[in-house]
């Protein structure tokens, strides 16, 4: 997995669901609102728990939020 | 400071604080100690005084940045970063105890003042913990805002 990254549309996907803010989609995972942001911008890869709790939030299959790309 | 966490802020806190109260205890230990007044009493005074400051200046800002913002639970962000920061700095705090430990038993036998003084070696160690607790929340700053 070497000088791959952990990519993801949690943007995207909170877009498309009427502007679903930050602070909801933190209150459904169980994190902070500032977790969030950090997950967006690339900050912070979230354990497997987290990733598939954002996954559901959005009803989709993790690997359709989280992916790895070449960095 | 609102798009700042609440552990975030008690970190930028925290760090402050110990700052200035740590440069005012060293100031202070070493002009006592070029004045010749370093001595036990007056040392244990002074840090056990600066420690009582340091205490109530954190309540008090821990108190003020709850009620200007919910505090919220730790989550695994957060503990991630305390892990990571709290492994640099213990692995700061002990080389510097260990390099005193060496400076002590080395020093034993070349005379050096050090190893004579209960007071400089306190103070020795008070050091590696202030280093070694400031570069804990700096690393717990930089963590929270570069990423892990």
């Amino acid at each position: 997995m070497g000088g791959s990254k952990l990519d993801n549309r949690v943007r995207a996907l909170r877009g498309a669901r009427d502007q679903m803010t930050q602070q909801a989609l933190a209150d459904a995972v169980g994190v902070s609102r500032q977790t969030i942001i950090a997950i967006e911008q690339g900050r912070y890869s979230p354990s497997l728990e987290v990733a598939l709790k954002i996954a559901q939030a959005f009803g989709e299959p993790v690997d359709r939020v989280f992916w790895f790309s070449q960095s | 400071m609102s798009n700042l966490s609440f552990h975030e802020k008690s970190a930028i806190g925290t760090l402050i604080a110990i700052w200035v109260i740590g440069i005012l205890y060293f100031h202070s230990a070493w002009e006592l100690w070029q004045a010749g007044q370093l001595q036990p009493a007056s040392n244990f005074g002074l840090a056990a005084g600066l420690t009582v400051l340091l205490v109530i200046v954190l309540i008090a800002y821990h108190i003020l940045i709850a009620v200007t913002a919910k505090p919220e639970e730790e989550d695994e962000r957060d503990r991630v970063i305390a892990w990571r920061a709290g492994r640099i700095g213990g692995f700061i705090l002990a080389f510097g105890v260990i390099g005193i430990v060496v400076q002590i038993l080395l020093g034993g036998m070349f005379d050096d003042p050090l190893a004579g003084s209960p007071v400089l070696i306190a103070n020795a160690l008070m050091a590696v913990v202030f280093i070694a607790t400031v570069l804990e929340l700096v690393m717990t700053l930089i963590f929270y805002r570069r990423g892990i």
